[in-house]
């Protein structure tokens, strides 16, 4: 079995050394940060695919899994990523191509060549543990708007009837926020972001970790997307009714104070999302409940 | 991440920080302002008379003026220190991977409250009565003109003071934008590039009143200064000495 396994992986890379050489000889390199297991260390490892015209990076690790051979000839493992919608709406192919945080599937290797030349690198996120090669676990991600209450409390067993109607004024305010892909491109750059992993001890229950997990990313900075998602929210006239909730989560541990006023996020937002007007609005609104807060004990 | 209960200062994180961020425009920032301004009345161009005169009315505070330093300037100084090297050392610069304007101003707002750090204990050592024990505390209030002048004389010395007064001024005025975003007093990029400007014409004038008075102190002609000072001085003992109002001390080359 494996044996044949082998013997069609070696008729695809023959088929694509021939693609290589015959015609344009052009060849894209590539430099994956590989890791094989989580907490495991990694390592970078060459590859090489024929260039074609109109590549995405998904469509180079394509190409690198279908051969499965290093650059200099060894069959390794294929390189595993995530990815999904492939239109920069699902928000799963985050990595760092050339260094920087952005979508996989929106990454044109015509425009990465023409800038940065003919080798591409690509790692995966440094602020979420590694699962493996370019697959990350962003937990943290959701856990940020799970604190927040990132969503319009409706639940109920009886009809609340047609919601409160929104201007077109505030729609169109609160549109672009209703963009976010929970990405966490605005997290991978915010230097106030620092990566969290905790490991299962081997005497711990599944529940347990899972309570010193979020115990560890409440911990932390809760980050630009849920602070922006908790003012969506917090605009909303049903989603409003738990507005307080929502600021006392802004301000608790790992909350806006920690943001440093980088506006990175919002210069590496794929979708722009005007962030730091986001964080803005969440301080002046954290200013007016702490007040009133003060004064209202 | 151990299983410990959160520190004090991680249950009072947010007020904390905001306690911090105000310390940074009132009192300390406020100060910064009227000591820059203050010292730039050297370049009135009367032997520091003016310099004299505004120095005076500080120290009228007599016996007042040590609770009013630590509450006013020192304690919140170091409050805001602690907590900013706190912050500085829960972040990562990364302007390396992401060069924008704003990571610049991060990581330079962190540079800029360390080396403000360094250079105020430095010059409070240096001229501060505060340092006398360490051979510093040059600067004498009744000669105020002349013994700064003195102490600004080295070469070096007026090089770390203008490195110094550069770097808290900028930490200052950016300091003012950053805080407008993280009170809410200006939320859209339109209004925060309008603040910007504030901060920055707020910057340069700070910067210019700084080095001013830095080349104005080290440019006065010391005797005369200490002429204007010993004339004050006798001029202030007759006034409240015996007699005082029958005999004024001639003024020396006044013109
Ligand atoms: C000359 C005295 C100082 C003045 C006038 C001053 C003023 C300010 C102001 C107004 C802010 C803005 C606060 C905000 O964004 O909400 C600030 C931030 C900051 N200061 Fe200072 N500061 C001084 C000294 C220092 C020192 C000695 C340090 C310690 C190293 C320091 C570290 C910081 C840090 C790290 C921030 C950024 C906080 C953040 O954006 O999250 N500062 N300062
Ligand atoms: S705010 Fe932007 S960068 Fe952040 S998670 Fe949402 S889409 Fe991604
Ligand atoms: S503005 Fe705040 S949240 Fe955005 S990158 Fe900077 S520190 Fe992070
Ligand atoms: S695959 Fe969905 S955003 Fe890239």
């Amino acid at each position: 079995m494996i044996k044949a396994m082998e013997a069609v992986a070696d008729l695809v890379t023959a088929g694509a050394d021939d693609a290589a050489h015959g015609g344009s000889s052009r060849v894209i390199r590539v430099r994956v940060l590989r890791q094989d297991v989580a907490g495991g260390e990694s390592y970078f490892e060459r590859f090489e695919v024929p260039y074609e015209p109109n590549m995405n990076v998904i469509s180079v690790l394509q190409k690198i899994a279908a051969r499965a051979r290093s650059q200099d000839g060894r069959r390794v493992a294929p390189v595993a990523w995530d990815c999904s919608c492939l239109e920069e709406v699902c928000g799963s192919c985050t990595m760092l191509i050339n260094g920087r945080t952005r979508m996989a599937c929106s990454a044109l290797v015509d425009s990465l060549v023409s800038t940065d030349g003919d080798e591409i690198e690509l790692r995966p996120m440094s602020k979420f543990p590694v699962v493996r090669d370019l697959v990350v676990d962003r937990r943290r991600v959701f856990r940020g708007l799970e604190k927040v209450k990132a969503w319009v409390p409706v639940e109920g067993s009886y009809d609340l009837g047609p919601g409160p109607r929104i201007s077109p004024e505030d729609q169109e305010d609160a549109y672009p926020l209703t963009e976010c892909m929970s990405c966490g491109c605005c997290l991978e750059a915010c230097p106030q972001y620092m990566k969290i992993e905790t490991v299962r001890r081997d005497d711990e229950s599944e529940s347990d970790f899972e309570k010193r997990r979020k115990a560890a990313f409440d911990s932390g900075f809760v980050g630009a997307h849920a602070i922006s998602q908790a003012m969506l929210f917090n605009s909303h006239p049903t989603g409003r009714m738990i507005a307080d909730e929502r600021l006392e989560a802004l301000t608790a541990k790992g909350g806006i104070q920690m943001c440093g006023n980088a506006q990175n996020c919002v210069a590496v937002c794929p979708k722009h999302i005007p962030l730091t007007r986001s964080i803005a609005r969440a301080g002046r609104a954290a200013t007016v409940w702490a007040i009133k807060r003060l004064f209202d004990r | 991440m151990s299983d410990s209960s959160p520190s004090f200062l991680e249950r009072h994180q947010f007020l904390i920080y905001r306690l911090f961020s105000l310390a940074g425009l009132i009192p300390i920032g406020a100060f910064v302002a009227v000591h820059l301004l203050t010292n730039a009345s050297i370049l009135a161009g009367d032997d520091g008379r003016t310099f004299q005169s505004r120095v005076d009315m500080i120290h009228s505070l007599g016996p007042l003026l040590v609770p009013i330093e630590w509450a006013f300037i020192f304690l919140p100084l170091l409050f805001h220190a602690a907590i900013g090297f706190v912050i500085i050392a829960n972040g990562m610069p990364n302007v390396g991977s992401y060069s924008y304007v704003g990571n610049v101003r991060y990581t330079l707002q962190r540079a800029t409250g360390m080396i403000a750090f360094a250079f105020i204990v430095w010059h409070i050592v240096q001229l501060h009565w505060l340092g006398k024990p360490f051979g510093g505390g040059q600067f004498d209030p009744h000669r105020a003109a002349s013994t700064a002048a003195e102490a600004l004389q080295p070469t070096l010395v007026a090089i770390f003071y203008a490195i110094g007064v550069l770097a808290t001024v900028f930490h200052f005025s950016n300091g003012l934008w950053t805080l407008g975003i993280t009170w809410g007093l200006w939320t859209s990029p339109a209004a925060m590039r309008r603040a910007n400007v504030i901060s920055i014409v707020i910057g340069v004038g700070l910067a210019t009143a700084g080095l001013g008075a830095l080349a104005g102190m080290r440019s006065i002609d010391v005797p005369r200064a200490r002429e204007a000072e010993t004339w004050a001085e006798k001029q202030k003992h007759a006034l409240s000495g015996p007699g005082a109002a029958v005999a004024p001390v001639p003024i020396p080359n006044a013109h």
